[in-house]
């Protein structure tokens, strides 16, 4: 089976979790489309990698939120990116961009390189590693270097793995750490030693 | 005390053939907290009012005022976020939100700190380097939206924002338009919306204004009182939306009771 990759926007995603809230949660995917006066095959690509990132099942025609998807629509922007970040981390996609990232030099993959690890996992039109790229880019977990074409990893402090299977947190307010942590290495690929990153991190997700 | 209010306003222009009047007599006031859309057939003067109301343009009678201070000059206290996002393509996410803050006099250390915290608030961490083209209609639209919001304006004008995106999109960031309006850390105390889709204002807003054909005057103020988030689907939504749907197809220069022939 070809690996998942996002066809929709992740705006256009986030539109469908805000509209499936607004049927409380659970609907015919037929009457969720016709809501906003679309056809199923317009909102099937959202419905579906929201589906592939666990934030919502489809079952029978009927799409209902998961725990994380509610908890999801219910959080702040910034919140919400984080979730976002921990679930594409989860898909094999981004899991071999972020795993080529980390051992290339400098951290960064030209768009030759970037195209060629796509494809050998998906095989996508430009316009769907655009797509990918901007994916990346909204969780925060890869910039894209304009001016030299080329993907540049995001550091950010390291939590743990498993930490990714995160059930919902009932609070929530310590996930807008991860919004204020996120520009701490926006624009600095070189300088990179992953043990000092690790020694700061402690003290920036306190 | 209201934030916006105005009184009697006319609006018309000179042309080869003689004066139009775009709006006339309109009465209107926005108050803390207030999310307001305005909504009206085409050509009754949407737009106009709000750049009336900022202070792009002058009415021609009346008065507007902002907290009680007469508009004479462009207001501070606003900001728009238009529908063609009116971005410059040649600067990036940042340099387009930091130029509000440019144009208002701030120095350049305090406007870095400030446009990476509504970049950081509208979602667009990871962008900051992008230009206007690397970008989808929604993510374009959220430039223009932290780019009003840094300036911290007491209003958000917004004429018609979510009509040139893709349903889905739209759907997307009218809810986070909704969210910074609620949350009481983030400007903008009030937002005033113009929008021609009777849904997108009644999911929206705690009081839809109709406007009538040109020239535009208030036919009603209609109270939106319906939890959030709304279900377009119920019967008190589909109710109001009919009533609004009624009051624009039946008011207008009838109403003054010249009737006309053909």
């Amino acid at each position: 089976m070809p690996t998942a990759y996002p066809k929709a926007s992740p705006t256009e995603m986030m539109g469908l979790l805000v509209l499936l809230n607004s049927h409380k949660g659970a609907e015919d995917v037929a009457l969720l489309a016709d809501d906003l006066d679309l056809e199923i095959d317009e909102i099937l690509p959202s419905l579906e990698f929201a589906e592939i990132l666990d934030l919502v099942k489809v079952t029978d025609g009927r799409v209902v939120f998961s725990d994380l998807g509610k908890h999801l629509v219910q959080g702040t922007i910034r919140e919400r990116k984080t979730i976002l970040r921990d679930q594409l981390k989860r898909t094999t996609l981004f899991r071999t961009l972020l795993r080529a990232l980390e051992s290339a030099p400098e951290h960064c993959l030209s768009d030759e390189e970037l195209g060629q690890i796509v494809s050998l996992t998906t095989a996508p039109a430009e316009e769907a590693v655009q797509n990918i790229v901007n994916w990346g880019r909204y969780a925060d977990l890869f910039r894209y270097d304009t001016d030299h074409r080329r993907l540049v990893l995001v550091h950010r402090p390291a939590t743990a793995r498993s930490g990714a299977n995160r059930p919902p947190p009932s609070g929530g307010s310590a996930s807008s750490a991860g919004g204020a942590t996120s520009k701490t290495g926006r624009s600095d690929p070189a300088g990179s030693d992953p043990a000092a990153r690790a020694s700061g991190l402690a003290s920036v997700t306190a | 005390m209201a934030l916006i209010r105005v009184e009697h306003v006319d609006k018309s222009f000179a042309s080869r053939h003689g004066t139009i009047a775009i709006m006339q007599d309109i009465n209107l006031s926005v108050k803390d907290s207030d999310f307001v859309a305005l909504v009206g057939p085409s050509g009754c003067g949407k737009s106009t009012l709000l750049r009336l109301i900022q202070g792009l343009d002058r009415p021609t009678g009346g008065r507007i005022y902002f907290r009680d201070q007469p508009i004479d000059r462009v207001c501070r206290q606003m900001a728009m976020v238009f529908q063609n996002f009116a971005l410059y393509p040649w600067l990036t996410v940042s340099q387009n939100v930091a130029f509000g803050l440019e144009a208002l006099g701030w120095s350049a250390e305090r406007i870095a700190p400030q446009v990476e915290r509504y970049i950081s608030v509208i979602g667009l961490d990871g962008f900051q380097e992008a230009y206007p083209r690397e970008l989808s209609g929604g993510m374009r639209q959220r430039v223009g939206l932290a780019r009003a919001l840094a300036v911290e304006p007491a209003v958000l004008l917004m004429d018609e924002p979510f009509s040139a995106l893709d349903p889905l999109t739209a759907e997307s960031l009218r809810d986070e338009v909704l969210q910074l309006w609620r949350d009481p850390q983030l400007p903008p105390e009030a937002v005033l919306l113009v929008s021609h889709n009777i849904e997108e204002a009644i999911e929206l807003a705690d009081r839809v204004i109709v406007l009538s054909r040109r020239p535009g005057h208030v036919l009603a103020e209609v109270p939106v009182d319906l939890p959030r988030p709304r279900d377009r689907k119920s019967s008190a939504f589909y109710d109001l939306t009919d009533r609004v749907y009624s009051l624009i197809t039946q008011g207008g220069p009838a109403s003054e009771g010249a009737p006309r022939a053909g």
